[in-house]
């Protein structure tokens, strides 16, 4: 059968996912401190095409495209003035830890509350950790010292949903924290809907390309071997 | 294959409970006391999309719930009623409603029932209870700042304030009551720093044009999200058409 109409149609199925982690991204729009995911896609591997007839070798073709390992753009976002005590911003690199009860996991989300033991905690309740993996004590009027806020470095984070990020932190990180601010979503609405466009688009040439191929195959499945003027 | 569709569905969604938190703040700018509200959005699960095998991840969608409120002090208006009083700092009036449950509130402006005794607006009983002699005019009731109640230089009692270890936990209950739960800790006294203050109110911490601003990026955001759907919809409608 046709090569093309398997290497369009993998097109297809790489521009469906992508239109998938656009959606997300869009979704999360107002989630603060969220990260856009990236997918490469790239070729897969080529092969060399040769001669029915001869056995000579024709040249090579790709066979169609793969997608690559889906990469986070953890590229630190702007941040917004709330004035609320208990939201906190990290300007520059690095992550906010809390304790989970599947061990310690990162976030970029500073919107924080107090515990009923006092204790800074994030929306979901877990416990956020100082520099030295300590819960951190919620002064009155609802004051915490930005500085004692933990800022890990943390190279190889992992998204895992609910704001939070798994990984091995390496140290602080040189970002800074700030409160009565939040970072901003890093999903770029215009950014994205362009790329939705163009997804759309090449998953639509897809189709077309598809559509031709069929078109000969058709042909050569009926017509070749009729026979003319009778 | 629709997995997108449903990411931005549940975008829809927690944009929708984010309009919720900015139209009960904006219905509330007037209300004494009222604190606004505080909506925390996060990501949800990520899984495996595309080809069979590969590590190409994509996400569930956003969702919305409130947190907690913003305990900023609300503006404080002076009204010359010797029975309003606004509380200045953390904590609340503790109150006991018509079925005996205790309740806390913000809301300050007093009266007298029946009996003398001091209510809220509501109607729920000030704990503990502080009866005005009758035939005491109420321009004769003096409350310090300290919340003794005094009348005609007798003294009545003291308004008890109390605060929770984590008011963002309260269960808010309507008609400007919250309730202490588990979660919010048990009811303590609040400290010196807290003080009353009669003859006035504290208005609603709601910042109209900020609300205004959050409402506009709500809407677009769920304008986009809608748009999402109508690509992948688009899409659908393309990969039908393959065979045509």
């Amino acid at each position: 059968m046709d090569a093309g109409l398997f290497i369009a149609a993998s097109g297809m199925v790489a521009e469906q996912a992508r239109q998938d982690q656009l959606s997300n991204d869009l979704a999360n729009a107002s989630t603060p401190g969220f990260k856009p995911d990236e997918t490469p896609q790239r070729s897969f591997g080529e092969v060399l095409l040769s001669n029915t007839s001869s056995g000579g070798p024709v040249g090579s073709i790709a066979t169609g495209v793969s997608l690559g390992q889906t990469h986070t753009d953890l590229t630190p976002a702007g941040m917004q003035t709330t004035e609320h005590p208990l939201d906190f911003g990290i300007v520059g690199q690095g992550f906010f830890a809390v304790r989970t009860p599947q061990g310690v996991r990162y976030t970029r989300n500073g919107q924080f509350t107090v515990s009923a033991q006092g204790l800074l905690t994030d929306g979901a309740g877990h416990d956020v950790l100082d520099q030295a993996g300590r819960t951190i004590k919620v002064g009155a009027r609802e004051t915490v010292p930005p500085s004692t806020l933990g800022v890990f470095n943390v190279p190889n984070a992992a998204k895992q949903g609910e704001n939070l990020y798994s990984g091995t932190p390496a140290g602080r990180a040189s970002g800074v924290v700030r409160s009565g601010v939040l970072e901003e979503s890093g999903a770029s609405p215009a950014k994205v809907m362009v790329e939705m466009i163009g997804s759309l688009r090449s998953f639509q040439s897809g189709q077309q390309a598809i559509q031709a191929i069929d078109q000969t195959l058709g042909e050569a499945a009926t017509q070749v071997g009729s026979v003319s003027g009778s | 294959m629709l997995d997108g569709m449903y990411a931005a569905a549940a975008g829809m969604n927690a944009e929708q409970q984010q309009l919720g938190a900015i139209s009960n703040d904006l219905a509330n700018a007037s209300t004494t006391g009222y604190k606004s509200e505080r909506v925390g959005f996060r990501d949800l699960l990520y899984s495996q999309v595309g080809q069979a095998g590969t590590s190409t991840e994509a996400g569930a969608g956003a969702a919305a719930e409130v947190l907690g409120r913003d305990h900023a002090q609300g503006a404080i208006h002076e009204t010359g009623n010797p029975l309003d009083l606004a509380i200045q700092g953390e904590g609340f009036l503790s109150v006991k409603r018509a079925n005996g449950s205790l309740a806390l509130t913000r809301d300050g402006s007093l009266q007298l029932d029946a009996r003398g005794r001091l209510t809220t607006a509501g109607g729920e009983l000030v704990q503990p209870p502080i009866t005005v002699p009758r035939g005491t005019p109420s321009s004769a009731v003096s409350i310090a700042s300290d919340g003794t109640v005094t009348a005609a230089g007798r003294r009545l009692g003291r308004l008890q304030l109390l605060t929770v270890a984590a008011p963002d936990r309260l269960r808010a209950e309507g008609s400007n009551l919250f309730v202490a739960t588990a979660d919010s800790g048990a009811p303590r006294a609040v400290g010196a720093a807290t003080t009353v203050r009669q003859g006035a109110l504290e208005t609603s911490n709601v910042d109209v044009a900020h609300e205004m601003v959050q409402m506009i990026d709500t809407q677009r955001s769920y304008q986009l999200q809608s748009s999402a759907i109508q690509t992948e919809n688009q899409m659908s409608s393309i990969a039908n058409e393959l065979r045509s």
